[in-house]
């Protein structure tokens, strides 16, 4: 066999091991590359651990896991706020919700997007990793019309579609995750992993759960959001108007004390009109607002107030 | 293992991760989806799959890939419900390594998962689970979709632009 057969051959077992997660395999891949002579005992080990699964970051979190992480910081929410009960308003809201995110970059998650109003006055909205999407009775009492609304769901399926939540996430509770959970294919813990990583899975709500209703996103990821939302939304059919229309309001509505909810958690609405202008005088032709949709906006908040 | 036998094998070996790859095989990585009849969401369903189904990739349009099921049915998902196993070849590019990783991990490992979640319950009674799980019940039905944006003229349904 020629060298170059060598290193082909090499290369296809190191990367046949990416699809095996048995360490015996590994093993007598290392020995079978090393023992076409052209490759060292430590070179081949290597190839192998190349081909091997390391995580170190949030973007190597599963489908799955971001689930579950969303599951657990939706429960927490709702921990603190009850849902609305209006089955009217909550199926409007997700069938809207739904549409925009099949018009989205993601689409398509673990568990698919879910949609709920709160039962609260507070004007704010909350995505959880993976698809759980919150809007309360305050803020939707605060739209005018569909656009409006279509424009802040769109936001939030921004933030998910970004994954900006898990990037809430210390690193270093990552880096102690995925070394606790390890790369083999057993998909049980035993008690003493279980419990390990059980405690860091509560760091990781932590750290998500006061960045959306606490903290806050960087303000890069707001803005993010903002663009997307305006791509979606436009994508959808709807007029680009809504989200500037959403942030006068808000504007006009800032609290002169200490900034608390929405306001805590979301930049300037005059920063962000300055940016969500210039994205929508980028978008040229885009569709205009319909009286149809305004209409049965109206119908699916009218008993809210 | 004599030289001949071992050559064979690698040949074997070779043929094998190449024949896998030509094959062109998708995993879907999403809980449970629709295949659909053409590539876009409100076009009607031709089956339902799930997690780890392993699906031969015929065809890539405009963010959807065309699949056929191991039943042998045919239908169009869109490109985030499903990876690539051909990464893992690529794994050996290091651009392409942290996709590769996430991709099979989805689908071999544990994680934070059932099992995780149903530990940290049993310590936190005020985190409300139930109204989650109510939460994901509620899923719009394709008629529910359609008719949504037929009368409000979104999607292919608008002309107003």
């Amino acid at each position: 066999m020629t060298a170059r057969a060598k290193a082909l051959v090499s290369i296809a077992i190191a990367a046949s091991l990416s699809f095996s997660g048995c360490q015996a395999v590994k093993q007598g891949a290392a020995d079978i590359i090393a023992s076409t002579g052209k490759v060292s005992r430590e070179d081949a080990q290597s190839l192998v651990r190349t081909a091997e699964v390391v995580r170190s970051t949030f973007a190597e979190i599963t489908e799955e896991e971001e689930y579950y992480i969303g599951r657990a910081t939706a429960a927490l929410i709702l921990s603190k706020y009850m849902p609305y009960r209006n089955e009217a308003l909550n199926s409007y809201v997700n069938v809207m919700g739904t549409i925009l995110a099949y018009n989205s970059d993601r689409p398509e998650t673990y568990g698919g997007y879910h949609f709920l109003v709160l039962d609260t006055d507070e004007v704010n909205a909350m995505a959880a990793p993976g698809g759980f999407i919150f809007v309360t009775k305050g803020l939707v009492r605060r739209c005018g019309d569909e656009e409006t609304l279509a424009a802040i769901l769109a936001h939030e399926i921004g933030h998910v579609a970004e994954r900006h939540g898990l990037q809430s996430i210390k690193k270093s509770r990552l880096l102690d995750a995925f070394k606790v959970i390890g790369s083999e294919a057993s998909r049980q813990f035993n008690s003493e992993e279980l419990a390990k990583v059980t405690g860091i899975f509560e760091g990781v709500l932590g750290d998500v759960v006061e960045t959306l209703v606490e903290r806050g996103y960087d303000r890069k990821f707001e803005y993010e959001a903002d663009k997307l939302a305006l791509s979606f939304a436009v994508r959808t059919g709807y007029s680009p108007g809504g989200l500037a229309e959403f942030l006068v309001g808000m504007e006009e509505h800032k609290p002169s004390g200490t900034a608390a909810g929405w306001f805590k958690t979301h930049p300037s609405p005059a920063d962000r009109l300055v940016r969500v202008k210039t994205e929508t005088a980028v978008l040229g032709a885009a569709p205009a607002k319909l009286d149809v949709r305004t209409a049965r906006f109206a119908e699916a908040a009218k008993n809210l107030r | 293992m004599k030289k001949p036998a071992r050559l064979t094998f690698l040949i074997a070996a070779v043929l094998a991760v190449f024949v896998f790859l030509l094959a062109e095989t998708v995993v879907v990585k999403i809980k449970t989806t629709s295949l659909r009849r053409d590539p876009k969401f409100t076009a009607p369903i031709v089956a339902a799959i799930k997690a780890g189904d392993s699906l031969e990739k015929l065809e890539a349009r405009d963010g959807w890939v065309k699949v056929k099921t191991k039943a042998g049915v045919v239908g169009w998902l869109h490109s985030t419900a499903v990876e690539s196993k051909k990464l893992g070849l690529l794994a050996m590019d290091k651009t392409m390594k942290t996709q590769a990783s996430a991709g099979e991990v989805a689908l071999a490992a544990k994680g934070f998962n059932k099992q995780v979640e149903d530990k940290y319950r049993a310590g936190n009674a005020a985190a409300d689970f139930a109204a989650v799980d109510a939460m994901e019940k509620v899923r719009p039905t394709p008629a529910e979709v359609e008719a949504f944006m037929k009368e409000g003229k979104l999607g292919e349904f608008g002309g107003s632009r």
